[in-house]
Order: structure tokens, then C-alpha cells, then sequence
């Protein structure tokens, strides 16, 4: 297949995730402003973390009040699994240029990673596939969140419209689907469940997140329960 | 507060995402660090979770929240859909605040 060929099919088979992504953008950029961001500061978030769960984990951590370095923190530890992703991508940009994967690397989201890998995973060999998809990406996230804060500020009483639940709403829908395993389900409610408890007896959010970052050590006890 | 947390965060993140394709590293990462990495954003994400639904806006739920997440859980359970999921839990919550809970 031609180099146009892989470009082609990337927005062939890509365009829902890049609409879903619109929706999810646009409600991002609606939120951050509602939560008091500027529309420059919604903008460089999504520039600069461009990490969709955990830039609504920003705005969650900020409205319970959390310092700047606990939201960095909590930033690191939802998106330390690409580590994973990106070791998994590796043997595809063998030959690439340092100055090229600096870029590949930069556009590596779960969206461009499940897309490249599904392309690999053919048999396809042209990198081009994931560098359109995940500039795809990079555009439908950015654009999407200016055009959601530049009409957030507008929003009378968002709360009517339940606006401030789509953080939870998002959370809640990124765990159903990315849980594959029982050890992922045992470890989730787990970590929801002494939040919950954590929350509700006065902690603070950066105490939420290290609870979230010590119960994955559940999965480690249920060795052998899969793979 | 707000640069602090993006410039940092920011780092971080684009670091995670660069080290693997920049840095040789010899054999495979051993299995529990595999397995920690691999459970860790479930487990933060889903701590928001309970957070968030436990004590929405500085005061403990009404139900709303709890319906409404549910909703969201069921629903992306069955249809894989993260679009369908959040604008079903938004819809339940609006629904149910307005009627009162």
C-alpha cells in the first residue's frame, strides 16, 4: 500500500474516535472555563498535557482546592502507562529520525496508540498511518477545547444541565471500558470505594490520588489471576 | 498554581511519552512493574470517580450523582461507547437535580 493509501485510511477508519473526541473536547474546554480557566489557559492545557483524562482530573483536583505540584503529580501518575505504549511502538519507528520521534512522540494518546497498533498489528508497516491519525487527534482535541471555553463563559447555572458531572461522567466511562480484567474490576472499585470514604471524612484530593496510586498494588497480590 | 500544574504535568506526560522511543532499554520491564503501570490510571481515575460522586460540589450527594454514575457505568459496559456514556450520566444527573434530588 502507498504512503497516500495509509494516510487515506487513517481518516477512513479513525473518523469516529475523531468525532467522539470532538464531543469530549468541546465539553473539556466548556467545563475549564466554567471552572474558572481563561480560554488561553484551557488552550495551553490541552497543548501543552494534551491527556484528555487527566486534564479533567486537573480541573477536578483544582476545584477541591489541590496545590499545583499534587495536580502535576496526579498529571504523571495517569499517564505513566505510556510508558507501556510507547515501549510497544518502539520496534515501528526503528528507522525514524531522532527529530521525527520527538514528534511521534508528542502525538502518542490511548486513541493513536489502539489505532497504530490495530494498523501494525495488520501487517502494515507505514508509520504515516499513526503520524495522521494522531495529528488528527492533536487538532480535533485542541480546536475542540477553544471552541468549548470560548462559549463556556456564556453558560448560565451549568449545573442545570449536569455540565459538572461530565468529569465524573468521563472517569466513570473511561474505567468501564478500559477494565478487561477481574483484577481491574477489584482493583477500581477498590480505589473508588476508599476515595469515597476518604472524601467524605474531610481528606484532601492529593490523598484520593495517592490512594488511587497504592491500589494498583492489589493487582500485583492477584499474580496469576490472568495472563 | 495553574502553570505549575500544566508546565510540570505537562513535562512529565511528554517525557513518558518520549523515553521509550528515545532510550534503549535491554529485556522487557519486569512483570510487576507491568502489572502496577498497567493498573495504575484505573485506579487513579476510578479514586476521582468515587470522589467526585461521594461529595460532588463541597457537600455529600443527594442520589443524583450516584444514579446518574451508574447510568454512565452501565452504559458504557454495554454499548463501549464513551460519547453515549457521558451524555446518558449527564442527562440522568440534569434530570434528576431538576427534580429535585
Amino acid at each position: 500500500m502507498t504512503e497516500r493509501g495509509a494516510m487515506r485510511a487513517a481518516l477512513a477508519e479513525g473518523w469516529p474516535v475523531l468525532l467522539t473526541t470532538v464531543v469530549i473536547g468541546v465539553t473539556y474546554g466548556l467545563v475549564a472555563r466554567q471552572s474558572g480557566l481563561t480560554v488561553v489557559e484551557a488552550s495551553a492545557s490541552s497543548v501543552l498535557v494534551f491527556a484528555g483524562a487527566s486534564q479533567y482530573a486537573m480541573l477536578e483536583l483544582r476545584r477541591g482546592g489541590a496545590d499545583g505540584l499534587a495536580i502535576a503529580f496526579a498529571i504523571f501518575l495517569i499517564n505513566a502507562r505510556h510508558f507501556l505504549m510507547a515501549a510497544a511502538i518502539r520496534p515501528f519507528v526503528a528507522g525514524v529520525p531522532l527529530a521525527r520521534r520527538l514528534g511521534l512522540a508528542y502525538i502518542l494518546t490511548d486513541e493513536a496508540f489502539a489505532m497504530g497498533i490495530g494498523w501494525f498489528r495488520r501487517g502494515r508497516r507505514e508509520i504515516v498511518y499513526y503520524a495522521v491519525f494522531g495529528t488528527l487527534m492533536w487538532l480535533s482535541w485542541n480546536v475542540s477545547t477553544i471552541v468549548g471555553a470560548v462559549f463556556g463563559a456564556d453558560l448560565e447555572r451549568p449545573e442545570r444541565f449536569g455540565i459538572d458531572f461530565a468529569i465524573t461522567a468521563v472517569f466513570t466511562a473511561i474505567v468501564a471500558i478500559s477494565a478487561r480484567h477481574r483484577t481491574d474490576v477489584v482493583v477500581a472499585s477498590a480505589a473508588a470505594l476508599v476515595a469515597a470514604a476518604l472524601r467524605l471524612a474531610g481528606a484532601s484530593t492529593l490523598a484520593v490520588v495517592i490512594a488511587g496510586a497504592v491500589a494498583p498494588v492489589v493487582a500485583i497480590a492477584m499474580r496469576g489471576e490472568r495472563e | 498554581m495553574f502553570w505549575t500544574a500544566v508546565l510540570l504535568g505537562g513535562a512529565a506526560t511528554y517525557l513518558t511519552r518520549l523515553l521509550p522511543l528515545v532510550v534503549s532499554v535491554r529485556g522487557p520491564a519486569p512483570w510487576w512493574l507491568r502489572r502496577y503501570l498497567d493498573a495504575l490510571p484505573i485506579a487513579v481515575i476510578a479514586a476521582l470517580v468515587g470522589a467526585g460522586v461521594a461529595l460532588p460540589d463541597g457537600a455529600p450527594t443527594g442520589g443524583a450523582e450516584i444514579v446518574a454514575g451508574f447510568t454512565a457505568l452501565a452504559l458504557a459496559r454495554w454499548r463501549r461507547n464513551l460519547l453515549i456514556a457521558v451524555l446518558g450520566g449527564v442527562a440522568v444527573v440534569a434530570a434528576l437535580r431538576a427534580a429535585g434530588l
